[in-house]
């Protein structure tokens, strides 16, 4: 009998895939297909304090393996999100992990204050949206990603995981985590663009949009492969993970657990196909736990 | 009312071009779509890495039916299967017409006139005005169903026109529209001014079709609303249409 539970950073999940940030909703939506509760956990609609509308359209731009999207954090920020997604979720027995983002250091604490009064499970500090930043986004500095996670460990009883960019480097993984994060997840999306040739203009109002996407996976895996090599605290694997094989890689490199995203809009079953690609994977090798495999890549 | 939300394979039936990069796609099997909803088709692997969004044209016992129009790579890669290929479809998805009695006029634009065929076979006292840019398709499947009224822009024969400069909205309970934004503006305008209710279907990229990844946005009066589960159906008097 194989175990695919996993405790990734104070948090138990009893497979290691996850629903992506961004691409699953509240759950509601795929659980006419699925059953969320099947997978190791969902991390919600970025979250922030008060409701925010989101970008204009267009938001999507289909790129060559690939999606560039610029959502902007549509969400109807935190109370709201307690009230009517949390209890529904918690009751159909899905492991609720909260994202959030704050424009400012003191939103992401009040944030983080207000969900360690709920029944969340754990909470992902996200400072890495492409989307809604200006100037040199938060989580490539590694002082105020410091600043950002050492108020939100304050103001949180629940495992903290912080959702990294591709392009914030080691240092700020390191800042991160001698705040007390519990795990870090990379990686966000990366900073793209397009532009329409009829117009001459970017396709988005912001210019530059978020990345995901099979495009997007060597070089997540890299970097994976890279903090996994030095941090302490587990790395939770995100970027194009789409199948079973994507999801072994990002273990094999020492992730502890996957996210799988922008693969759900392709194929609303992947999430919960990993799963059980997984546990065949496990079985066939007589694979019993995880470490075994686990990191294999970095010996 | 529509049936639970599903993932399977389809083959396909038939698959033939109507005009120019208008085709008609069936394909076989039981399918339990309401009027005015869609599926997310797609006949390739990961590349292109989206499904693209299908109004159902029809479902009959036999199977169920998409008229498109080839746009990019994922409509040509439609375009090109051949009977007894097979369709991946998730669906049926999105909300549908809203059910209504009495007097209720379709207008239809160019490939928007995909989403009121089937509305046209199910509701009962119907008229139906199509508009097309050129050479029309189709009409004589409408007409078999409903009146039928249409007008080409170039077009010889009949009445040369605007679909909008032909529609009159004395007399009627509802009315349904789907086609380019242009025209949905107009008939809107008529409508609001004539005090006759108007139910618009949107289009959007999409990427999940299914309500998760707020891609497909539209500005109504309340916010941004997702076209694939919000609408693609909305009371035009919601839709924020300058904006």
């Amino acid at each position: 009998m194989v175990d695919m539970g996993i405790v990734v950073g104070g948090l138990w999940l009893k497979n290691p895939v996850i629903a992506a940030s961004g691409t699953f909703g509240f759950g509601a939506e795929y659980a006419e297909i699925y059953d969320p509760a099947r997978l190791g956990a969902v991390c919600t609609k970025g979250l922030t304090l008060r409701p925010r509308q989101g970008n204009p359209p267009p938001r999507l731009w289909e790129t060559a393996c690939g999606l560039l999207n610029s959502i902007g954090l549509q969400n109807p920020g935190i109370a709201a999100f307690i009230r009517e997604e949390l209890p529904r979720m918690k009751e159909q027995g899905i492991t609720v992990i909260a994202n959030v983002w704050g424009d400012v250091p003191s939103e992401y604490e009040q944030a983080v204050a207000r969900l360690s009064d709920s029944s969340v499970d754990a909470i992902e500090l996200n400072v890495s949206c492409p989307n809604v930043s200006r100037g040199v986004p938060l989580g490539e500095d590694a002082r105020r990603t410091a600043q950002v996670v050492r108020l939100a460990r304050r103001a949180c009883d629940r495992p903290l995981w912080v959702k990294l960019p591709p392009e914030g480097g080691v240092a700020v993984a390191r800042a991160a985590q001698e705040e007390g994060a519990d795990a870090v997840s990379a990686v966000n999306t990366f900073r793209g663009t397009a532009i329409d040739i009829e117009t001459g203009r970017p396709v988005f109002a912001n210019v530059v949009a978020g990345l995901s996407g099979p495009a997007i996976k060597p070089i997540a895996l890299r970097i994976v492969y890279e903090l996994v090599s030095v941090l302490r605290i587990p790395v939770v694997g995100i970027g194009g993970i789409g199948n079973r094989q994507d999801a072994l890689e990002f273990i094999m490199a020492g992730a502890h657990a996957v996210q799988v995203g922008t693969a759900n809009f392709v194929d609303p079953l992947s999430a919960v196909q990993i799963v059980a690609g997984l546990e065949d994977f496990m079985n066939e090798k007589g694979i019993e736990n995880w470490e075994v495999i686990r990191g294999s890549a970095q010996r | 009312m529509a049936g639970k939300v599903e993932i399977k394979q389809a083959r396909v039936l038939s698959n033939a071009r109507l005009k120019d990069r208008v085709f008609l796609l069936k394909l076989q099997g039981e399918f339990s779509a309401a009027p005015g909803q869609f599926y997310m088709l797609r006949a390739w692997d990961r590349d292109p890495l989206l499904s693209r969004p299908f109004s159902v044209l029809d479902r009959t016992k036999e199977g169920i039916s998409f008229l498109y129009v080839v746009r990019g790579r994922g409509t040509e890669l439609i375009s090109l299967l051949s009977p007894g290929d097979t369709v991946a479809l998730t669906g049926p998805l999105g909300n549908g017409w809203p059910r209504h009695e009495g007097r209720i006029a379709l207008i239809g634009g160019g490939i928007g006139i995909a989403p009121l065929y089937y509305a046209a076979k199910t509701l009962r006292d119907t008229d139906v005005y199509l508009g097309f840019a050129d050479v029309p398709f189709l009409v004589d499947k409408f007409a078999r169903v409903a009146r039928v009224r249409v007008s080409f822009e170039t077009g010889e024969e009949g009445t040369s026109g605007q679909v909008t400069a032909m529609f009159r909205p004395d007399g009627y309970d509802v009315c349904y529209a789907c086609g380019p934004q242009s025209m949905l503006i107009v008939i809107n305008r008529i409508c609001r001014h004539a005090g006759v209710p108007l139910f618009v279907s949107l289009e959007g990229r999409m990427a999940c079709g299914v309500g998760a990844c707020l891609g497909c946005a539209v500005k109504t009066t309340h916010g941004y609303a997702r076209v694939c589960r919000d609408g693609p159906v909305f009371p035009s008097s919601e839709v924020v249409w300058y904006g």
